[in-house]
């Protein structure tokens, strides 16, 4: 702790004190501390019940076999231990991998490129224009817009391959070709969720001090120089939180790929957390289910962490 | 407020109060989840259904019926809640999902697709005492209804359900489309060379048209063709016993010759050399362009892309009449044909009927329901306009079908003779979820012999974990 805060502190303490003298001052104080603890409460409560307990009894039910319908049987790791041995369950976690890596990589890329681009802009309401636009399909319910993205990219009747085959293309069999279903699905997803990391950006680069890029120009830094040296390297905590926040989301995919291609082709865009909805609630295998879940949970605890120890060396904090 | 914790309330009694406000929240969701009778305190009058499709239909239904409630019982009343899904797997999800809440109903009309999931997990009962008790007043029903549709409500010998309708899997086709290509309506015994014959004469009417269109589920996809070429996913049985209904039932009725306790589903067959054939042909017909890449679910679209002329045949039912009239075809413009022969006349059919759960504290009222559901008159309260087929044959007539169409509706009745029930065993969702990725794989890399290698090892781990 710095002599400046130490010293704040104290002063805050010392306060505390004279005010606790005063008539009816401790009770006062007393009910700001119950006040206080009870609003920590409600956060505590309400993590506790929504996603502790909901973790803990999934992390209970992966060592039971459970088919909802009879009680459940304590089978120990076997759950795990089958797991490790599934190769399309393993397969559907390879799958959510490479869907999730180029989600990522394309919504950072593109929401700072188009962050970049309207922070250039001079006249406010062309900025408001383009964020509101950019950010209106995160708005829209996900269910609704992969529908509609279904039949958009319909391979036989689909409005893209009509258009395509109007200018003399041919189809593309977007949703029915194991790579192109797969490309397809990020796109749609980096459609929908782009205006998420582009908001970040514009906030990250807006924040940027004047006087830093007043100094810069002075020194003779172009555009490009003053974006790759200044700007992107003090907006990089706000990158690390996107990134962290777009990888656990991209992570947990399920509504695009269950609503457009049911997982398929094949097995070409089950997500582990399609998998997991399979196992438990098509197949009542709910302790099967849940080790699915665990093992996911562990993935994204694992690739946080790692984000976080390559964040110590790439991110600058001001 | 704050004053009710007491001055002296620190961090720690804090804690405590969280703590065992913690634990009496754990243990309620724990009590919820592990609920193995679930619900059972349903009001003495109020009986609860699910029906699978829109609430504003089950809605419209529960007002219909509810005349029909108060003459069983003036304190009684029913409420349908319903459920939503692309096919029946969705459905029966959504059903055990509610179970597992605690929040199960007295009734359920499931179609054969979850009934053995359903009766083998004990959770529909037989009904067995009571068809045995109410037997003469059920004559007139049995002797209506197709023994074959009776036979699919049946599992290990006992009557699960009393069907009301069914789905038989023909073939639809466009009489304006076929007019344009110069075809004539199909014989009633067609063959498989004939149905490619009219495909391929289709696809000579440009590439807008497509000659024949499928979705890729359990119930009339490249399954119809399956049964056509004498094979199926799994291998046909039949449980024992029964004898008690088809003795008192169907004494005399040489269609119940051979009938016993219901479907037997055996080892899977899905890598057969009738399977592979049979998916390999409709991969050919998409190959040559006389079929698109298929869709998975339940055939919405397909209805519309047919009610728009853009599809020259495809596998449909009962429920394609009221469908396509629906979707703004008219009387005349489709009609429909037996599903053409191949190695065998065989063809599938689903059907549908109302179970009673095993949890209900009103079975004896659910029972008096099911049969009222079961009665003609209320036939056309539950299912107005041709959205399925009744199962009672006193309901087939030229009436019926004068509005929508096709005018040969009695190949629905009329194909049930060779029809086999699509094979759904207790591991339906399990089948249904491999069906779906096998198939949209054979489709995508053209192997239809390696995705059913890998369908056949989904169905025996299926099987196993069963």
């Amino acid at each position: 702790m710095s002599a400046a805060t130490e010293t704040r502190v104290s002063a805050s303490r010392e306060s505390t004190r004279l005010i606790a003298r005063r008539p009816g001052a401790r009770r006062a104080i007393r009910r700001e501390a119950v006040f206080g603890y009870l609003m920590i409460g409600l956060a505590v409560a309400f993590v506790t019940v929504f996603t502790l307990i909901p973790i803990l009894v999934s992390l209970g039910l992966s060592f039971f076999s459970w088919d909802v319908i009879t009680p459940p049987q304590f089978v120990g790791i076997k759950n795990f231990t089958r797991l490790f041995s599934d190769g399309q369950v393993l397969s559907s976690f390879g799958v959510t991998i490479v869907l999730a890596i180029g989600i990522v990589v394309l919504q950072i890329a593109l929401g700072l490129l188009l962050a970049v681009l309207v922070n250039t802009r001079k006249h406010k309401w062309t900025k408001a224009l383009f964020r509101t636009t950019f950010y209106l399909p995160l708005l829209a319910s996900t269910a609704a817009v992969s529908i509609f993205m279904g039949y958009l990219f319909d391979a036989k009747f689909g409005l893209i391959n009509y258009y395509l085959n109007e200018i003399g293309l041919p189809s593309v069999p977007w949703l029915v070709n194991p790579t192109t279903a797969q490309i397809t699905m990020i796109l749609i997803v980096v459609w929908q969720q782009v205006g998420f990391t582009f908001v970040l950006f514009v906030a990250g680069l807006t924040s940027v001090p004047t006087d830093v890029l007043e100094a810069a120009a002075i020194d003779g830094a172009g555009a490009w120089r003053t974006l790759f040296r200044i700007k992107i390297p003090l907006i990089s905590p706000t990158i690390l939180f996107a990134t962290v926040v777009a990888m656990i989301n991209a992570m947990q995919l399920f509504d695009q790929p269950f609503i457009m291609t049911k997982g398929g082709p094949g097995t070409a865009t089950t997500t582990a957390t399609i998998a997991m909805y399979q196992t438990g609630f098509q197949n009542l295998q709910f302790g099967y289910a849940s080790a699915i879940a665990i093992l996911l949970l562990v993935i994204i605890l694992i690739i946080t962490g790692i984000q976080f120890l390559a964040a110590r060396k790439l991110v600058f904090y001001q | 407020m704050t004053g009710s914790f007491g001055p002296t309330m620190d961090r720690r009694t804090l804690f405590k109060f969280g703590g065992a406000g913690l634990a009496i929240t754990g243990l309620a969701s724990l009590a919820a989840c592990s609920s193995t009778s679930g619900g059972g305190t349903n009001s003495s009058a109020t009986l609860k259904m699910l029906y699978f499709g829109e609430q504003k239909a089950a809605t419209t239904i529960q007002k219909a019926l509810q005349p029909q409630i108060k003459k069983i019982d003036k304190n009684a009343t029913l409420e349908i809640t319903a459920i939503n899904g692309t096919d029946w797997n969705d459905f029966i999800a959504k059903v055990l999902t509610q179970i597992a809440a605690g929040a199960a109903p007295d009734l359920v009309s499931v179609a054969t697709e979850g009934l053995q999931q359903m009766a083998s997990k004990q959770m529909i009962v037989p009904l067995d005492d009571y068809v045995t008790k109410d037997m003469s007043s059920l004559k007139s029903y049995f002797g209506d209804v197709h023994p074959a549709l009776v036979e699919s409500m049946m599992y290990q010998g006992h009557l699960y359900e009393l069907t009301d309708s069914y789905n038989a899997g023909s073939m639809f086709y466009s009489t304006d489309l076929y007019k344009n290509a110069g075809l004539s309506t199909p014989p009633a015994a067609w063959t498989m060379d004939e149905f490619h014959n009219n495909a391929e004469k289709l696809a000579a009417l440009g590439s807008k048209t497509n000659s024949f269109d499928w979705v890729v589920r359990l119930w009339g996809s490249w399954t119809s063709f399956l049964y056509a070429n004498d094979g199926n996913l799994l291998t046909e049985g039949k449980y024992s016993g029964g004898d008690w209904l088809w003795n008192k039932a169907y004494a005399d009725n040489p269609q119940a010759k051979g009938r016993h306790g219901g479907w037997k589903w055996g080892d899977p067959t899905a890598n057969s050399k009738a399977a592979v054939e049979a998916l390999e042909y409709v991969i050919e017909m998409q190959k040559a362009n006389l079929s698109p890449s298929p869709d998975v679910g339940g055939g919405g679209t397909l209805q519309g892309l047919f009610a728009s002329g853009r599809i020259g045949m495809t596998i449909g039912g009962g429920f394609w009449a009221g469908g396509l009239y629906n979707a703004g075809m008219k009387n005349g413009s489709f009609d429909v044909q037996t599903f053409p022969t191949w190695k065998s006349n065989k063809s599938l059919f689903g059907a549908g009927g109302y179970g009673i759960f095993n949890t209900s504290k009103n079975k004896d009222l659910a029972w008096e329901v099911v049969k009222m559901l079961v009665q003609p008159e209320t036939f056309d309260l539950v299912y107005p306009g041709n959205v399925t087929t009744p199962a009672r044959k006193s309901l087939m007539t030229a009436e019926r079908y004068k509005t929508t169409g096709p005018e040969h509706w009695s190949v629905f009745w009329d194909q049930l003779d060779g029809s086999v029930p699509i094979s759904a065993p207790p591991y339906y969702q399990a089948l249904a979820t491999s069906l779906n990725q096998r198939t949209t794989q054979a489709i995508s890399s053209g192997d239809a012999k390696a995705a059913l290698d890998g369908m056949q090892s989904d169905l025996e781990k299926a099987q196993a974990n069963s």
